[in-house]
């Protein structure tokens, strides 16, 4: 059951694709992986084997009669439940939505159903994508499967859960503060906030409309790629979408990074905050086997990690209460407590302060792209330590806010957390990626290029023992 | 800037405003502590360093064809 649970999309199509596997048996035995073992992990809020059998037999139908669609054809996915499938449920994972059916697939639902992906569900998620992990909503909290004890990240807790598990080889997840990059640190995972306005997000239930971003989440480099060439592209529909050239990113996935320079912001994790030791060590260890292979390391510096925050929230808060008042004024005990204080710091957001923020997003923003002018891509920490203990509401609060991926999401870089070893408890440790706007293809050759000489990614959570 | 910390009862009043008069004194409680982390974080915004001609990152704009 192993081997095809962790089969990567890559080696899985070109095994569909000469028939060697069929899309019926690969997503049987997924379902029988999820049945067998997502009763301790709760990545799965609506796990749905009949649809995902159903799409198998059409592949595997299509594929016979050589049909082939692409790479996506027979592949297993699933979806952060707030993220449209036609005649389901997409709750949020909130009592307030739970009867919400969508009516409509949303754009990147619409990209891997016709590209003959089988989906296999909605997955957990913090509550509105803000509020978690919970214990007072309708489903319980994704756990970590690298120890079943401890946090998967958030808020797109069950991508990051259901990928690592080997339920799922990828999954679409959403990122406002960090919510992709999060639990791909803390799962041991490859997870991508693509540029603003790469992706659409129409759809998508949302939380903050400017600082929303829909993004990938596999287990490897090219993986990843794969997914965001099926779901990149212009959306008219999608008001925030940018009218910009996507595809080609696997194009740059083999060549090396000899002479290419990446800048360090060593500040946002031994000034701005002081990073876990192991969680620094990684991200040293990392550096130096970039500079092995041939890139130019250098530190640079840009606004202090407060600054962004503190522009994020602000903005962040104001636009999701604005879409929560109503609920807020009706319905304020369907929510779960986290969800309901993280949402009601917006109430009292003064519109001075939100047109402040946005105004100081702009100075940030064109501050961060002038790095860009000395270097080709930066790195610097994604989470500042491993998962802590999920039932620890303590440890949770203090290293949620503990993040540098904030900042671009006020900036609207694309950023790719990819793992850098794991802790003497065993637990996933990261880092992240950030280039200038529509560079993804880039960012994935570093990443590539590390992830290569590295191998981090071929450890598996230890959850059939 | 320095920010005073609300009370329950200035946030219940604060809320009242705002037709938020469902909540319980739990989740007054809850919006209180919201709030008060809300206004620290204000503090931070540093806008002491923009200019007058600072504009938003978003700036409403017509498309080209848009007719007048």
């Amino acid at each position: 059951m192993s081997e095809l649970a962790y089969l990567d999309v890559a080696s899985a199509s070109a095994l569909l694709r000469s028939k060697k596997l069929s899309p019926v048996e690969y997503a049987r035995a997924l379902i029988e992986r999820v049945e067998k073992l997502d009763r301790n992990l709760n990545a799965f809020l609506r796990f749905t084997p009949d649809l995902a059998l159903e799409d198998a037999r059409k592949a595997e139908a299509e594929i016979t009669r050589g049909q082939w669609r692409g790479t996506w054809h027979g592949v297993p996915y699933a979806l952060k439940d707030i993220v449209d499938y036609a005649g389901l449920p997409t709750t949020a994972h909130s009592k307030i939505l739970r009867d919400n059916v969508a009516r409509a697939d949303a754009a990147v639902t619409q990209r891997l159903r016709g590209a003959g992906a089988i989906f296999m569900g909605k997955l957990s998620t913090h509550e509105f994508a803000i509020g978690g992990p919970s214990f007072d909503l309708p489903w319980p909290p994704a756990r970590n499967p690298w120890n079943r004890d401890h946090f998967s990240g958030g808020s797109s807790s069950g991508s990051g859960a259901a990928t690592a598990a080997g339920f799922v080889p990828a999954a679409i997840g959403t990122d406002t503060g960090g919510s992709v990059r999060n639990p791909a640190s803390m799962c041991g995972i490859v997870g991508l906030k693509p540029t603003y306005g790469l992706v659409s997000r129409r759809g998508v239930v949302p939380l903050s409309f400017s600082l929303d971003h829909v993004g990938t989440m596999t287990r490897n480099v090219r993986d990843n790629a794969l997914m965001l060439d099926l779901i990149a592209g212009h959306d008219p529909a999608d008001p925030g979408s940018a009218n910009h050239a996507s595809g080609g990113y696997t194009a740059q996935l083999d060549r090396d990074i000899k002479g290419l320079r990446i800048g360090v912001i060593r500040h946002f994790y031994t000034r701005d905050m002081q990073a876990d030791p192991e969680m620094a060590q990684g991200i040293e260890h990392a550096l130096a086997e970039l500079a092995r292979l041939g890139a130019e390391v250098r530190e640079i510096t840009t606004a202090p990690l407060d600054d962004y925050v503190a522009c994020n929230r602000t903005i962040l808060t104001g636009e999701a209460f604005a879409i929560h008042e109503q609920w807020m004024r009706e319905r304020p005990q369907d929510y779960g407590a986290l969800a309901r204080e993280r949402l009601m710091a917006g109430a009292f957001v003064r519109a001075a302060d939100y047109v402040n923020a946005t105004r100081l997003r702009r100075k940030l923003t064109e501050q961060f792209h002038a790095c860009f002018a000395e270097v080709d891509v930066v790195v610097t920490l994604s989470s500042m330590d491993p998962a802590c203990r999920i039932d620890d509401p303590k440890a949770v609060e203090y290293t949620y806010a503990r993040q540098s991926r904030a900042p671009f999401n006020v900036t609207g870089s694309p950023a790719l957390s990819v793992p850098t070893g794991f802790s003497s408890a065993g637990l996933p440790l990261s880092m992240q990626l950030v280039g200038r706007p529509f560079s993804e293809a880039l960012i994935y050759r570093v990443a590539h290029a590390y992830e290569r000489a590295t191998r981090w990614h071929e450890r598996r959570p230890p959850l059939e023992v | 800037m320095t920010e005073s910390v609300l009370t329950l009862d200035q946030v219940r009043a604060m809320a009242a405003d705002l037709r938020l008069d469902r909540f319980n004194d739990a989740q007054l409680e809850e919006l209180t502590r919201a709030t008060n982390a809300a206004r620290a974080r204000r503090a931070k915004l540093g806008i002491e360093r923009l200019s007058l001609a600072d504009e938003p990152a978003h700036v409403f704009r017509l498309d080209d064809e848009e007719p007048v």
